[in-house]
């Protein structure tokens, strides 16, 4: 033989070798349970042949299968720690470690986890301007390591979050805080600056002081990663980056040992969708995360698989601008309008010639509603009805607001029209994300609609990133540079920030404010602003509800946005699965506790 | 020579910085960026937005960021991720030994395959086999490669049964429903699940999809040039000569056209070895593999930058360093090639 198929052999084996010592050295030898070998579900395993039969006698001995249940999620986090954490897929992790005082339940309502009750004016533990807050801790919590969890906790998470250097992604509300009082362990008591609206969604997790203290940086914090500690059911083992995350259950739980009841949760980071769909059909996993409406179809004949669904926060709109898309970022929109969308009756008419109800049924499957308003489920749900499928009015509407079709090839053009110069053909570009089938099959029917009452829009797609963009990158979006967009945002349990940030005049995204707001189609309407700025100053929550329902009116009647259908949030779980109960507000692994494997 | 490779050595090292120059300024150029994650968010300032963006260092202008970039690898420091805040050795150290694992195994056993059936193609040109081989080398270049990895696993996982499971043997789990029913090959993921010290046997089997994976599409290529050697090789004087010497003709094929043909092979492998250290992106997302390529993709994606010019410029090293491994074989196995 030669020397070559000698190398060739040598650098075989080499090969091998590294690939062998490449498998041991990538698995941390992890503690060993000390009872009788983890059975956990290996979907790959043949059943073990004992290599010695059992005697009878020696059989009852055996522990029964401690239950695990793997949860495929198709997102690494990137840290777990809530304040510092950009993904959905984090705080699905840390939601089953980490623990808030109140939370939300899939109905849109707060329910007390380490407070005794959720403060309110009613209770007494909101004052009458709502400046002042206080909690009560539940007794006897302690964090997973034994050390107990008291007011100072709560105070400490206030302290960092607001510390410059910490790294905090979010601070808005925590800021507004000018004090916090610890009088005894278990009462917290939170002095505001001024009204912060949604008060209730601050300290939806506690950092622990005793395990963290020493830097004001979070991003160092070994908390971050491995060392995340909480006082919720579940405690962190081991995190394989890319892989899997390891769950085991708190023994110093509140509710051990009835609570929780699942004995260790492994999340698994499945990078597709489709495989993910694959491995729940074969039951490798029991349960996958965020799904959408198309998916549902495939599942709903079979009988091992459940299909949990539950209309989200969350819209598919059109964003129709207002401004002249040739300027960059106009701070003065009424002055210069949108040559087409500016005339309210364009508007009308786009919103009378779609026919959503088609699109829900033939593209979502029916698994979802049209859409109606931005507030659709929720304590602040707004009352309005689904728009008229018309295009006769639609016509109608156009003739009336000068654009006829005089060249005779299927597009109107402006003739006597409000804003656009003679003869400008009624031409639209509509733009959303692309690589995503939903929507561009949806904006083929939207062209096909458009097209039936003599309208052209024409599609142009960019990645999310480019759509999404910074002011400071120059994002067409946010410098006003479009005629429509399509795509979902979804508002929060309380809605203040988000309906502020996308319909308040204050939050057109100009030079002046450097790209501050999300008002991206410059809507300026004086009624809605001013219903804005009342619910965002009372904690009656019937006076802010009606506020909303005032600016829901307004956007109705004004379509800067136009809804197209709300989307469903949608999990899959094994039918053996049992506690599993979508919510929509938040993460799935909320009531994680409950979870359960028959 | 060792002129040759010192010189070689030196020309490497403008070569890096002009690379590191310029995927620096790409990465920049990339739409998103960090910020991008934070964008969508209703809660943020732009007060927030302000302080992340120093944070990360984005305020600052690109020559500054790369010149800061550059000053702390010279002395072999490199950074933190914007994503995870982890060290970007760290990010790295923890996938590259899991791609390792997986890309040697695939790319020896194709190599292992592909070469003799290559080599057997051209000493039977035309016949029964030949015809075979260059039809499945075709196919496994045409097929596309993340449809056959789902094809993969709906049929090993989905369909087909562990037969060693209370159900037995061929049963298709679509129809027979039985819970008891365990799949006959995982679909994805290193080792089973909640088990602390996986077995090898059990780290094998977590192996075969997608070494199959990857191996299909490789043994394609590396058949059909196998093959052209060969026969480029086999028409040669030399082999005539060697046959009218009188040797046998498995000394001719094994000592003479088998080494001749491999010769240009072997480069081709030598630069082949560097993208195995990248991973492959589609076999580690279909099989949920935690490597490179992964790595590389949830970077780009997210514009972290630091974690970027980690990968590519190791990449680049071992480009480089693969690139002269090539040119250095080739002269030892072709003595006509001389470098001075």
């Amino acid at each position: 033989m030669s020397k070559i198929i000698r190398t060739l052999l040598v650098l075989t084996l080499l090969t091998v070798i590294i690939a062998v010592a490449g498998c041991s050295s990538s698995q941390q030898p992890a503690e060993k349970p000390a009872a009788a070998p983890t059975e956990a579900p290996s979907a790959t395993e043949a059943a073990p042949a004992p290599t010695e039969a059992p005697t009878p006698t020696e059989a009852p001995a055996k522990p029964a299968e401690p239950t695990t249940i793997i949860y495929g999620l198709y997102q690494e986090p990137d840290v777990l720690n809530p304040f510092i954490a950009s993904q959905y897929a984090a705080d699905e992790v840390s939601k089953m470690v980490v623990e808030g005082l109140v939370d939300v339940d899939p109905d849109g309502n707060f329910y007390p986890v380490l407070a005794e009750e959720v403060p309110t004016i009613e209770n007494g533990l909101v004052s009458e301007d709502g400046l002042n807050v206080t909690y009560h801790i539940k007794k006897d919590i302690v964090w997973s390591d034994g050390e107990p969890f008291t007011c100072d906790d709560v105070k400490y998470t206030w302290e960092i979050v607001t510390t410059p250097e910490s790294g905090a992604v979010n601070t808005s509300g925590y800021d507004q805080i000018e004090s916090i009082t610890c009088d005894d362990p278990n009462t917290v008591q939170i002095k505001f600056k001024k009204f912060y609206a949604p008060y209730l969604t601050l300290f939806d997790s506690v950092l622990p002081k005793h395990a963290t203290e020493g830097s004001t940086d979070m991003t160092t914090w070994d908390y971050n990663t491995t060392g995340l500690l909480g006082t919720g059911p579940f405690v962190l083992k081991d995190w394989e980056s890319g892989d899997h995350i390891t769950l085991v259950k708190n023994e110093n739980y509140r509710d051990y040992p009835d609570l929780p009841k699942a004995d260790q949760i492994i999340v698994r980071i499945i990078p597709s969708r489709e495989v993910g769909k694959a491995l729940i059909t074969s039951g490798e996993i029991d349960i996958l995360w965020d799904l959408s409406e198309a998916d549902v179809p495939e599942f709903e004949e079979n009988p091992d698989v459940v299909v949990n669904k539950r209309p989200g926060p969350g819209t598919e709109r059109l964003l129709l601008n207002l401004a002249d898309p040739t300027l960059d970022a106009t701070d003065d929109p009424l002055n210069h309008p949108h040559p087409l969308l500016a005339d309210l009756r364009v508007r009308e008419a786009i919103q009378y010639g779609i026919d959503k109800q088609l699109i829900v049924d033939e593209l979502l499957y029916g698994a979802t509603v049209v859409g109606t308003s931005e507030l659709s489920i929720g304590w602040a749900k707004c009352d309005i009805p689904p728009s008229e499928f018309n295009p006769d009015k639609a016509k109608e509407l156009l003739d009336e607001a000068g654009f006829k079709d005089e060249d005779g090839d299927g597009v109107r053009e402006c003739h006597g029209c409000k804003y656009a110069e003679e003869g400008t053909p009624l031409k639209l570009k509509i733009q959303s994300t692309s690589g995503n089938q939903l929507r561009e099959e949806t904006e083929q029917l939207l062209v096909e609609m458009m097209k039936n009452i003599g309208i052209e829009f024409y599609i142009e797609n960019v990645p999310s990133s480019e759509l999404f963009g910074s002011w400071s990158s120059g994002a067409f979006r946010k410098h006003g540079n479009f005629d429509i967009l399509m795509y979902t945002t979804s508002d929060k349990i309380d809605p203040q920030s988000h309906m502020k940030g996308y319909f308040h005049k204050d939050s057109i995204p100009t030079e002046a404010n450097n790209g501050k707001g999300f008002n991206y189609v410059r809507w300026i309407n004086d009624r809605a602003s001013e219903a804005l700025d009342k619910a965002g100053s009372t904690p009656n929550l019937d006076e802010r509800k009606a506020q909303y329902q005032i600016a829901c009116e307004e956007i109705a009647h004004d379509i800067p946005h136009l809804y197209l259908y709300d989307r469903s949030e949608i999990d899959l779980t094994r039918s053996n699965i049992k506690g599993f109960k979508v919510n929509p507000w938040g993460r799935q692994t909320w009531n994680v506790e409950e979870w359960d494997k028959e | 020579m060792t002129h040759y490779i010192l010189r070689r050595l030196i020309y490497a090292v403008p070569l890096l910085i002009l690379i590191s120059i310029i995927v620096f300024f790409l990465i920049s150029l990339a739409p998103g960026g960090p910020m991008a994650a934070f964008e969508e968010n209703p809660n943020l300032t732009p007060e927030d937005i302000v302080r992340l963006e120093e944070e990360f260092g984005l305020n600052q202008p690109i020559y500054v960021r790369y010149w800061k970039w550059a000053k702390r690898i010279v002395v072999g420091d490199w950074g933190y991720s914007n994503v995870t805040h982890r060290p970007v050795l760290e990010e790295i150290g923890h996938r590259l030994p899991n791609t390792l694992q997986l890309m040697l195994v695939a790319f020896s056993i194709t190599l292992l395959i592909s070469i003799p059936i290559g080599l057997y193609s051209a000493l039977h040109q035309y016949s029964l086999f030949d015809h075979v081989a260059t039809f499945f080398a075709f196919v496994g270049q045409a097929i596309p490669i993340f449809w056959f990895g789902l094809i993969l696993i709906i049929i090993f996982n989905v369909w087909l049964n562990n037969p060693v499971s209370p159900h037995h043997g061929f049963a298709w789990s679509h129809f027979t429903q039985c819970a008891d029913c365990k799949p006959l090959l995982p679909g994805g993921g290193m080792a089973p699940y909640g088990v602390d010290d996986p077995t090898l046997g059990q780290r094998i089997q977590h192996m075969i999809l997608p070494v199959t994976m990857l191996a299909m599409f490789g043994m394609g290529a590396y058949t059909r040039y196998m093959r052209g050697q060969t026969l480029e090789v086999i028409y040669q004087d030399y082999i005539r000569t060697a046959r009218s010497k009188g040797l046998s003709e498995r000394m001719v094929v094994m000592r003479h056209a088998f080494k001749n043909a491999l010769a240009p092979v072997v480069t081709i492998i030598a630069l082949d070895l560097p993208g195995l250290f990248g991973g492959a992106l589609f076999t580690e997302t279909i099989f949920s593999w935690p490597g490179m390529g992964r790595l590389f993709y949830r970077s780009a994606q997210r514009g972290d930058y630091p974690l970027l010019m980690g990968i590519v410029m190791i990449n680049a090293v071992l480009i480089i360093a693969f690139n002269l491994l090539a040119d250095l074989s080739y002269a030892y196995l072709d003595p006509r090639i001389r470098y001075d």
